[in-house]
């Protein structure tokens, strides 16, 4: 059965549906998706200039908007230098 | 931790609110419930582009529109050491029990199912938080 | 955390007969006089004017409806009108 209980208090990647990505730590999550992130920090991407990422502190995202959820290899993740980073951003997902 | 238990937590502390729309509302919890329904006092309303601002003495938002909330970070130590203190409370009133149930609590807590339907009259079908 | 289950969160009867600002999925915006409410949060709304033409500086246009039944279920956002008011920037450093 597919469920958050294996990325409790792990570092995640949150895409909402307006295309952000978020990281942070899961440290709860319910029957709905809704999830709570703490020591959050939003990823924003671009063409130009490597990864900028913004703190934001403890976050309560609803279920509604989660697009997807991925367990962060943290190892991996510390070992990328993000301002070498291009992409485009995600843009809003419509359905 | 559920989030809803966090957002309980949070009732008088300040926090962002994101819109679906992106207007976002900073505010002090006054109330919230299942639906994550919420009212905020002392709002500042800022609209989706980010250059218009209002003031609002309260307001009450529907759950369903809500996108996220950002809330004060000590916010989660103070809601797990209550957790805890509750846990340890429960444990040493029970006495050596083995309680599955009562071990449960941290996560479990009531909700089993959807949002809580604790029998009360089919709520509108709404709040569900799908869709708009 | 003993909250009744059934009480709504918000008492409406303290909006009785006061203006009241309401706004709607789909981005509508209406004010009008609280006549009547239930639990589904449908309300009764009486010299109702819906504020068209938001994000413009132009004038706001408005249009009367006169009496009008809401729908709970569309309804985002409630607020009293009295203590609603536009300001500068309140953030005076952002970030």
């Amino acid at each position: 059965m597919a469920t958050l209980q294996g990325y409790v208090d792990h570092r995640v990647l949150l895409i909402l549906q307006d295309g952000r990505a978020i990281v942070g730590v899961m440290a709860g999550y319910d029957q709905k998706s809704n999830v709570v992130l703490s020591d959050s920090k939003e990823r924003v991407y671009s063409v130009e200039e490597g990864v900028e990422e913004i703190p934001l502190g403890l976050y309560l995202v609803k279920g509604d908007q989660i697009v997807l959820i991925g367990e962060l290899d943290e190892a991996l993740d510390q070992s990328v230098d993000l301002s070498t980073i291009r992409a485009e951003p995600i843009p809003p997902i419509h359905y | 931790m559920l989030p809803l238990s966090l957002l309980n937590a949070a009732q008088n502390k300040p926090m962002l609110v994101e819109l679906k729309n992106g207007e976002t509302f900073n505010g002090h919890l006054v109330n919230c419930d299942n639906f994550m329904n919420i009212t905020l006092r002392e709002v500042y309303q800022t609209n989706a582009d980010g250059d218009k601002f209002w003031k609002l003495k309260e307001c009450y938002i529907r759950g369903s529109t809500i996108k996220y909330l950002r809330v004060p970070d000590t916010l989660l130590d103070a809601v797990k050491e209550e957790q805890n203190r509750a846990r340890e409370a429960g444990r040493s009133a029970r006495g050596a029990h083995v309680s599955g149930a009562g071990n449960r609590g941290g996560r479990g807590m009531l909700q089993r199912g959807r949002g809580a339907m604790r029998g009360g009259p089919i709520r509108g079908g709404r709040g569900r938080g799908r869709g708009m | 955390m003993d909250k009744p289950k059934r009480e709504a969160i918000l008492d409406l009867s303290k909006y009785a007969n006061e203006r009241i600002r309401v706004k709607f999925t789909g981005g509508r915006e209406v004010t009008g006089v609280l006549k009547g409410f239930d639990q589904l949060l449908n309300l009764v709304l009486d010299e109702v004017e819906e504020n068209l033409q938001t994000e413009s500086d132009a004038d706001p246009k408005t249009r009367k409806l006169g009496l009008v039944v809401l729908r709970g279920p569309t309804i985002t956002l409630l607020s009293p009108v009295d203590g609603f008011e536009e300001i500068a920037n309140p953030f005076a450093q952002q970030e």
